[in-house]
């Protein structure tokens, strides 16, 4: 965890700092041209300016890069350098007068959209602003009692957690889905939609009574009063009816989850439970799409198993077919993936003309399919969290911080769309992340596309402070060096953001950053200052990750021994054929064991988890920021010991010793490990003895580190306690550089350890790699 | 279904011992008695309380249990000992004229005010339907007693007498053939009554019995002299009727019996016919009521009618009526045939002395002993002997048919049907045609063998079933044996008979609640019957219940106890349904009584506001279908509005009908026909799963029966149609519409089969079943109100003089989860003499089948075909009889067959009854098919020919001793306008009240002072004093004898209702037809060209 903050107000972090002139240039230095944006990472130098932005003809935003002709009032657009007079209301401006977005330092601003009725919808077609956040619950009910009492209380909890305004739906399901009419006060009410069958979003519409032109409207007049109320123009009766401020349906839902059994209808021995989670997410996507059409809105689904019903299925109900592996995957034997994928990719592409998003927790100990949604909720910016149970604390905590307020809130904003404006000659390859491309052609789109590309707009229909995208960029192919060139020596890149905040508010937030072009062709050196060895480790992985789901037979190890063999090969230092002679420029020197570590990752070596989990961890890779995903590539070791103050310590295997306790961050897990004589003693219980605080303190000290970086963490890692020789030592063991083995542990000190592997260790990993660089 | 015994009946038999023990004790669900009674008595409460109130009130529950018990039981051994007598009567039996007639008419006139009087009256209100029935056993159990014994029936202090009468009567009329037939004009009596009946009836208290019966007859007999012929001996008996017609004076009851009386007075026989009856006409419009009373008599088969002098030579079977030539004019009005109400109870014995017996009218009062042949409840003829060719059938322009209602409410002191448990081997069957053991089979070989009745085929007596033959040919244990003695048993089936365990009491309510049905009150008419229903749903762990309102979508209920309250579950997707819950949906109802109650409760006002128009019925029903699938069941639909969306949606074909009228001339009928076929095979599923539709048309606009009706048609349910709907009015029938429907004798799962002996086959099954087989026919629901018709015809010649026999077996799940099969066996002579066909032509029956076939010809042919249909079956009976039969007359008489002298007045009702009526509504057509689809015998000729009673002078009449007063011709010549009217027809009624009513009166009877303050949305209200009283009196006892709570509806003179009323009277000049003389004279011409 760097202290510091790499990503500056801007929130932007390339991987390379300067950029080589020409796209062959650009391909020379092997690690793409990419920016991982976080365009709603808080910080608190961000002025919010309460007016709306000032644009040039190209749509780029007044910034502080536009030079400014203060006499003549205009100024001129730093992308297309066409030349803009300032409206009146600028009339004011002077160089000691500068409206807020024209500060130098100001390179990110925000701009709260006054809500007019007069203005014309935003240039995303978002509508007017000032919605209360909405939440559809979407429940599965396939669970044992136990699991689903965990379940409820944490739905009970997270609605008494949410604004008073907030409006609540809840739909449940198990072999039929249940729509919940909240709003029908005589008796519980629920609307039941058969499981097996796929249900577009105007038969929801149609069936729930919401249909606007359908015969029922025409018969009902009484029904279009609901409509204005509550705000919603446009909306219809079903925001009374099926959707309550959560303050008015409280008390309603408790009950209703009170009552809500199991699902009851008979499974035949040997069956897994029909569980329809594919007609359940497709009728909470129809009811909030016939409710509320491009408004802030989310399913917040929780799912118990895998979906064995109906469209969406991943696995028959017979139990003796086992839930795909990658194996299957691989050897195309997974009878159910593709049309799985393939509708929920058609729930992605409803939710993202809604606007909305789709939240998938999923607790149970073997898969339920997030490898399948996982396209469905990736492209609409939700929040995805694995877990074991829905009691373990992975989910509970997780869960709550979805719906907690305050300093550690997700600051959870609705309909975002991203649009990136850039200096001529850069194309947009795509962006890997949480989102979904709008399809806006233009003169910087990209050829090559990759992730969401073929666009230079994107919509993110959740998004909040920590989620983080990368941006792929290209050079056009054009070599017209000596014109660009000479007229600026700087490029301009500029994201802008629009996004409904928590409060209803409509924001946009524009970030303008520049950067130097550079002939590399003079000179590597300059170019590989610009480098960030971080940031180009975590670009790397997320590529790896996409060819990995998209190119069929990639392989995946090759693919990155080749890439990091070029990068040395063009940016080392040796002499032909002499790989002692081979050194590395600090700013490259830790990129090969980020490589090394990267191949030995969750994210290369998916065999040893389930596709699931697979997706689950690409997931979060794509959607954290670079610190975070650097962590997960290669995990951070801090080690405590009587003799120091915690200190960071190598990854490597010889980093365990007796009288140490090691504190593991992989992000997903964070393991506190005790060597063995530190075990010993707090089995004997010193700790516990006054006069052994020392020890106590010890003990004490990585329990608390822990704690910090889980607090901060969403979703909150897996806490693994344990000790040297213990069977959960693996959780460490496993992440280590086996320097170790079986077969040289001869070599090794007392009281550390070994590693029972045949896999290389980073320093036959290292010798290799030079060995291979400096091959003519 | 031994529980479907008669109410009262005692089960003698320890088979019965399980329904029976709870029936008799427990009066509340189980029994029919009971519940009968219970209705009858919520019926009266209801008719009371209604106006004031809600009618929900306990008010109900009281009463029941007194009548039907203790009533019943009582009464009937009383009956059945005298019924033995009648037996020994028999001797005489030829003349079916003399015995009956006699017999008939003191009994009638007693006959009427008979049991209904005393026993009826109790129940006042309560039993429509149902109830009625039982009721009427009661009380005519009473009625036989009170003849010999004591008085044991409370009845009134006259129907003992009467009934005394009645009962020494039926004696004579057993010996010969004419009692028999008399007995049932008895019973017809009070439906059709003509005036003369009831004034008759009213004597014979006041006279001895005997006399009167002899007056009677004798108005008759001139006719029935000169023809009997045949089996007519009774002849005799007839000239001393006159003193029947010496009766009427007697009645000299006010407005009817009036006019007869004084010109009857003499009641000499030659008197009778002419005379008297012209005569009279002076005060009343009635004179003809004389002959009216006169006729009754006849109704049978007897000869007479008023004809012309020239009848009196006419052969004894034919009632010549007018002279043709002279046209209308030469017809004496008063003197053409009539139905003649009668009131005596008949006793009928099946068979004597080895052979069938006929039948008595189905629409008289008759009790049944069952002496080898089934009960004619169960069974009917059209002909009680077989041509034994073909051609010979031909010829006679009749057709043969039978008329097979398996579970008939018997008559309270009829022996009710025993049940036989043959333990685990089942029931004797023949092994070829798998017929079953009957007192037909001729045991052979010491008894080792048996000969199959139907196929011929001899089979070994199976060992432990083995009996020694005595010498007269029989088992020595044949009267021991109810299955070789009895014409109906009903057998224990084993587990052959079950391809599951035999299935629960399922009741599924299934309610529109669309804002129609809301602002019209049907939807809380609906919960508020269903909610008092359900206390008489059978009791026990596996009477299951489910609930689910719909308009646009459907809302089932969780109904599960461990929930707050139920929860409400919506089935959005009405194209294609599916059942919301796996279980829960229908619950036993010991679970969910109280949840139950409190969400009918709610229901009306959780959809107060609703506002959806649109009616998803076919989806609703095919949702409630899912939910019952696994056990089968009733499912009880209310309905108000056209089926527009989901599954089957419908369109207001009959606005597009009208609009397109140039179109929709040719193809009119079309819209009598089911608008598509997805209704169709949905019904066919249901019917394959056991699922029952009834349903309830609650509706004010057009809700096109003709698409909906097949659906309990194919099911074995029924449509209640409420139309024009009110809350005020018809709130009241719903319940008690409910209520018979769920009480009333019936059974689930059925399967039913008809067999003949070689010779003769089923042709046809006609009703409300589905039929997968050609040869059985599915009943997912079968009651004691539905009838099949099964037309049959000859594959062979049949030997003259045999024994032909037929053999329905109704395989069947009662209430109580036990499997049945109750066989029912007729079997009759075979005749090659065509005057023996026309003499036991049954009457009724020939009309029920021409009836039923009308119906079914009215969706596919063109109207002016469908209604001379039965016109020329008409007219060819009759050539055939003027040809083939009747003596020498002259050409200018129209001579009828006595067995059928009526056939022309009917068959003249029949096209101008509503279905064949032109300007009909389109529903209301449809309705009427589909009642007749499953109409029984006794309520075909009022569906057609209804009732009409005077009422404005029932005070005066009160001495008559019959609750319901007798009825007058359907024609206005007997309507005064200071009169009011009740005219009803077994389903509805009206109330017409004349432009100057006496206010006194229209103050005693609504409480309104001037017709016009009477409120259009009637209702019946009893009000203090004892017009009132006596009014309320004869609608209960009206509702009680048709099983039906009866629709009232108001009509006033000078308005749409009041040309509602005339359109009634059928045998006016109307509707575009002919009137009755026309009609006659109409006949006579093309007969005679026919001849010539």
């Amino acid at each position: 965890m760097a202290a510091m903050d790499p990503e500056g107000i801007d929130g932007v972090r390339m991987t390379w700092n300067v950029w080589p002139r020409t796209k062959v240039e650009a391909s020379k230095c092997v690690i793409p041209l990419a920016a991982s944006i976080a365009p709603l990472r808080p910080h608190q130098d961000i002025p919010t300016l309460p007016y709306a932005p000032l644009r040039c003809k190209c749509s780029a935003v007044l910034n502080p890069c536009a030079s400014v002709d203060y006499t003549g009032k205009l100024w001129i657009c730093p992308f297309c350098f066409n030349r803009s007079h300032f409206p009146p209301h600028y009339s004011m401006i002077s160089e000691t007068n500068l409206p807020g977005e024209l500060y130098p330092h100001y390179t990110t601003v925000q701009y709260a959209i006054p809500s007019s009725p007069l203005q014309p919808q935003s240039f995303d077609g978002s509508p007017p602003n000032s919605h209360p956040p909405v939440f559809m619950f979407v429940l599965d009910t396939c669970m044992i009692e136990e699991e689903l009492g965990f379940a409820k209380s944490a739905l009970k909890q997270a609605v008494g957690l949410l604004p008073e305004n907030a409006l609540v739906g809840f739909v449940s399901y198990g072999t039929q889905v249940q729509v919940h009419e909240l709003g029908f006060s005589e008796l519980s009410k629920v609307y039941v939609f058969r499981g097996s069958k796929e249900i577009s979003k105007e038969q929801v519409m149609e069936q729930l009574g919401l249909a606007v032109s359908g015969r029922r409207a025409a018969g009902a007049p009484g029904l279009q009063k609901g409509a204005v109320q509550n705000g919603f123009p446009g909306s219809h009766s079903g925001v009374t009816r099926f959707l309550l401020p959560a303050s008015e349906c409280e008390y309603t839902l408790d009950s209703v989850l009170d009552e809500l059994q199991t699902d009851q209808w008979p499974v035949a021995p040997g069956n897994r439970q029909s569980r329809c989670t594919g007609v359940a997410l497709s009728v909470a996507a129809g009811l909030l799409g016939a409710c509320l059409p491009g408004t802030g809105a989310r399913i917040v689904a929780l799912v118990g198993g895998p979906c064995t019903e109906g469209p969406g299925t991943i696995v028959s109900k017979d139990m003796s077919d086992p839930v795909r592996s990658h194996k299957d995957l691989d050897k195309d034997a997974a009878p159910f993936f593709k049309k799985a994928v393939k509708f929920y990719d058609g729930l992605a592409k409803q939710l993202v003309s809604q606007g909305h998003v789709l939240d998938l927790f999923a607790s149970a100990l073997d898969q339920v399919g997030i490898a399948e949604m996982k396209v469905a909720v990736e492209r609409t910016g939700g929040l995805v969290v694995l877990s074991e149970s829905f009691g373990h604390s992975v989910f509970k905590d997780s869960f709550r911080r979805v719906f907690e307020d305050g300093e550690q809130s997700l600051g959870l904003c609705f309909n975002g769309t991203l649009e990136i404006i850039c200096s001529k000659d850069i194309k947009i390859q795509g962006i890997l992340g949480p989102c979904t491309s709008l399809e806006q052609k233009g003169p910087a789109v990209s050829d090559t596309i990759i992730g969401e590309g073929g666009t230079t707009a994107w919509k993110m229909c959740g998004i909040d402070k920590s989620t983080c995208l990368t941006v792929l960029f290209d050079l056009s192919t054009s070599d017209k060096t000596s014109t660009s060139g000479t007229v600026n020596p700087q490029l301009y890149l500029q994201f802008r953001t629009s996004y409904q905040n928590p409060d209803g508010q409509t924001m946009l937030r524009v970030t303008t950053v520049t950067r130097r072009w550079i002939d590399s062709a003079l000179s590597s050196e300059d170019l590989l200052q610009g480098f960030d060895q971080e940031t180009a480790a975590v670009v790397m992985a997320r590529i790896t990750s996409y060819k990995m789901e998209t190119e069929d037979g990639f392989d995946a190890t090759r693919w990155l021994d080749r890439s990091l063999i070029r990068v040395c090969s063009k940016f080392g230092d040796y002499r032909k054929d002499d790989p002692a002679s081979f050194t590395l420029n600090p700013s490259l020197s830790l990129f090969p064991q980020f490589m090394f570590n990267l191949r030995r990752s969750q994210f290369v070596q998916v065999f040893n988890n389930s596709p699931d989990e697979t997706a689950y961890f690409r997931m979060l890779l794509n959607r954290e920021n670079i610190s975070n995903a650097a962590v997960m590539i290669q995990p951070s070791l801090i080690s405590y010991s009587f003799n120091s103050l915690p200190q960071p310590a190598l990854l490597d295997v010889a980093s365990i010793a007796a009288d140490k306790i090691l504190l593991l961050d992989s992000y997903f897990s964070i393991v506190i490990f005790h060597g063995m004589t530190i075990a010993q003693w707090r089995n004997m219980g010193y700790h516990n003895e006054p006069e052994y605080q020392a020890f106590k303190q010890l003990l004490q000290a990585p329990q608390d580190d822990a704690q910090m970086i889980i607090r901060e963490r969403f979703p909150v890692p897996r806490l693994v306690v344990c000790d040297q020789h213990g069977s959960q030592a693996r959780f460490l063991l496993a992440k280590l550089n086996p320097s170790a083995t079986y077969s040289n542990a001869h070599e090794m000190a007392a009281g550390s350890d070994v590693i029972f592997t045949d896999d290389v260790s980073l320093q036959v990993f290292i010798e290799h790699l030079q060995k291979l660089a400096v091959q003519s | 279904m031994a529980a479907f015994v008669p109410p009262g009946a005692h089960r003698p038999g320890g088979n019965n011992s399980n329904q029976s023990p709870s029936a008799q004790q427990h009066p509340p669900p189980p029994n029919f008695g009971n519940s009968p009674a219970a209705l009858a008595d919520n019926l009266q409460n209801m008719n009371l309380n209604r106006p004031h109130s809600a009618p929900r009130p306990s008010p109900f529950s009281q009463p029941p249990p007194p009548y039907s018990f203790s009533g019943p039981s009582p009464g009937y051994r009383p009956g059945s000992q005298l019924m033995a007598r009648p037996g020994p009567s028999p001797p005489n039996a030829i003349t079916r004229p003399m015995g009956p007639p006699s017999g008939a008419l003191p009994g009638v006139a007693p006959g009427r005010p008979m049991a209904p009087p005393g026993t009826r009256p109790p129940p006042p209100g309560s039993l429509p339907s149902s109830m009625g029935s039982h009721m009427g056993l009661s009380p005519r159990a009473p009625a036989f007693t009170g003849g010999q014994a004591t008085a044991p029936p409370p009845p009134g202090v006259s129907p003992r007498p009467l009934t005394t009468g009645i009962l020494t009567p039926p004696p004579p009329g057993p010996t010969q053939a004419g009692p028999v037939s008399n007995g049932p004009p008895v019973g017809s009596g009070p439906r059709f009554g003509s005036p003369g009946g009831m004034s008759s009836s009213v004597p014979p208290p006041t006279g001895p019995s005997s006399p009167s019966a002899p007056a009677q007859v004798p108005s008759m007999g001139p006719f029935m002299t000169g023809p009997p012929p045949t089996s007519m001996p009774a002849a005799p008996p007839f000239s001393g009727q006159p003193p029947f017609s010496a009766q009427p004076p007697f009645s000299g009851q006010p407005p009817f019996s009036v006019p007869p009386p004084p010109a009857m007075g003499p009641p000499q026989g030659s008197p009778f016919a002419a005379q008297p009856w012209q005569m009279r006409p002076d005060q009343m419009v009635r004179p003809p009521s004389g002959p009216g009373s006169a006729q009754p008599p006849q109704m049978y088969g007897m000869p007479a009618h008023l004809p012309n002098q020239s009848m009196t030579s006419i052969s004894p079977g034919m009632a010549p009526t007018g002279a043709s030539v002279g046209g209308p004019s030469k017809i004496d009005p008063n003197q053409i045939p009539r139905p003649i109400p009668s009131s005596a109870v008949i006793l009928h014995e099946t068979r004597q002395s080895d052979q069938a017996n006929p039948p008595p009218p189905a629409t008289s009062d008759y009790i049944v002993s069952d002496t080898g042949n089934c009960s004619p409840r169960y069974m009917r003829c059209t002909i009680n002997q077989i041509p034994c060719t073909a051609d010979l059938l031909a010829t006679s322009g009749m057709q043969l048919a039978l008329l097979v209602q398996p579970l008939a409410l018997p008559h309270p002191s009829e022996e009710p049907i025993q049940v036989v448990d043959f333990g685990e081997t089942g029931p004797v069957r023949c092994s070829r045609c798998k017929g079953y053991l009957n007192p037909f089979m001729r045991f052979i070989d010491q008894g080792k063998k048996f000969i199959c009745n139907l196929c011929g085929f001899t089979d070994e007596t199976p060992r432990d079933y083995h009996c020694n033959l005595g010498p007269d040919g029989r088992r020595r244990d044949a009267n021991e044996r109810p299955e070789l003695c009895r014409g109906s048993v009903e057998f224990v089936a084993t587990k052959e008979y079950m391809i599951r365990e035999p299935m629960p009491a399922v009741y599924f309510f299934l309610i529109d609640v669309s804002m129609n049905a809301m602002q019209i009150g049907a939807t809380a008419a609906a919960c508020s019957a269903i909610s008092q229903v359900i206390a008489d749903l059978p009791e026990g762990p596996r009477t299951m219940v489910g609930i689910a309102t719909f308009d646009s979508t459907i809302h089932f209920y969780h109904l599960k106890r461990a929930l707050q309250q139920p929860l409400m579950l919506v089935v959005p997707d009405i194209q294609d349904v599916y059942t919301p819950l796996q279980s829960d949906v229908i619950v036993p109802l010991s679970e969910c009584r109280q949840h139950l109650e409190l969400l009918l409760e709610s229901i009306p006002t959780m959809f107060q506001n609703n506002r959806t128009a649109e009616s998803a019925f076919g989806a609703a029903i095919k949702a409630a279908f899912l939910a019952m699938k696994s056990t089968g069941g009733k499912l009880l639909v209310f309905q108000s509005v056209l089926l527009s969306v989901g599954i089957g949606a419908l369109s207001a074909r009959e606005a597009e009908g009208r609009t397109n009228i140039s179109a929709g001339e040719k193809e009119a009928h079309k819209l009598l026909q089911p608008a598509d076929k997805t209704l169709k095979t949905m019904a066919i599923e249901f019917a394959e799963y056991q699922v029952c539709v009834d349903v309830f048309l609650t509706t004010q606009s057009y809700i096109d029966i003709a698409s909906i009706s097949v659906v309990p048609r194919t099911t074995g349910g029924q449509v209640y149609y409420y139309h024009p709907f009110s809350v005020l009015s018809d709130t009241a029938k719903l319940y008690n519409d409910l209520r018979w429907n769920i009480t009333r004798p019936q059974g689930f799962e059925a399967v039913m089969r008809v067999r003949c002996s070689q010779g003769i086959q089923v042709q046809e099954y006609l009703g409300n079943f589905c039929k997968r087989i050609p040869t059985d026919i599915d009943l997912a629901g079968i009651d004691c109100d539905k009838t099949i018709m099964v037309t049959l015809k000859h594959d062979d010649k049949l030997p003259d003089g045999s024994e032909f026999a037929f053999q329905c077996a109704l395989l069947y799940t009662t209430l109580y989860g036990q499997r049945r099969i109750r066989v029912t066996n007729l079997s009759l002579s075979v005749t090659s003499m065509l005057s023996s066909l026309f003499r036991v032509a049954d009457l009724d029956a020939q009309f029920t089948c021409l009836l039923k076939q009308a119906a079914m010809d009215i969706p596919s042919s063109p109207l002016v075909q469908v209604r001379e249909q039965p016109v020329n079956t008409c007219i060819n009976i009759l050539l055939s009889y003027r040809k083939f039969c009747a003596t020498v007359s002259s050409s200018g008489q129209l001579i009828l067959p006595e067995a059928l002298k009526l056939l022309p007045l009917y068959t003249l009702a029949l096209i101008k009854s509503t279905g064949l009526r032109p300007d009909g509504k389109i529903d209301d057509r449809s309705f009427w098919i589909n009642y007749v689809s499953s109409i029984s015998t006794p309520l075909a000729i009022p569906l057609v020919y209804p009732r009409m009673i005077p009422i404005h002078d029932l005070k005066t009449r009160e001495e008559e001793g019959s609750i319901v007063p007798s009825s007058i011709p359907l024609s206005s010549e007997h309507i005064s306008d200071g009169g009011i009217y009740l005219l009803e027809n077994g389903d509805d009624a009206l109330i017409y009240v004349g432009g100057s009513v006496d206010s006194g009166i229209l103050q005693q009877l609504f409480g309104a002072s001037t017709v016009e303050e009477i409120p259009s949305q009637f209702v019946l209200q009893q009000y203090d004093n004892p017009v009132s009283k006596k009014l309320n009196e004869v609608v209960n006892e009206i509702r009680r004898q048709r099983c039906s709570y009866l629709r009232l509806r108001l009509c006033k003179k000078g308005d749409p209702s009041g040309m509602l009323f005339f359109s009634q009277l059928v045998e006016d000049k109307n509707h575009g037809s002919m009137s009755y003389v026309e009609f006659l004279v109409h006949i006579h011409r093309q007969i005679q060209t026919r001849m010539t």
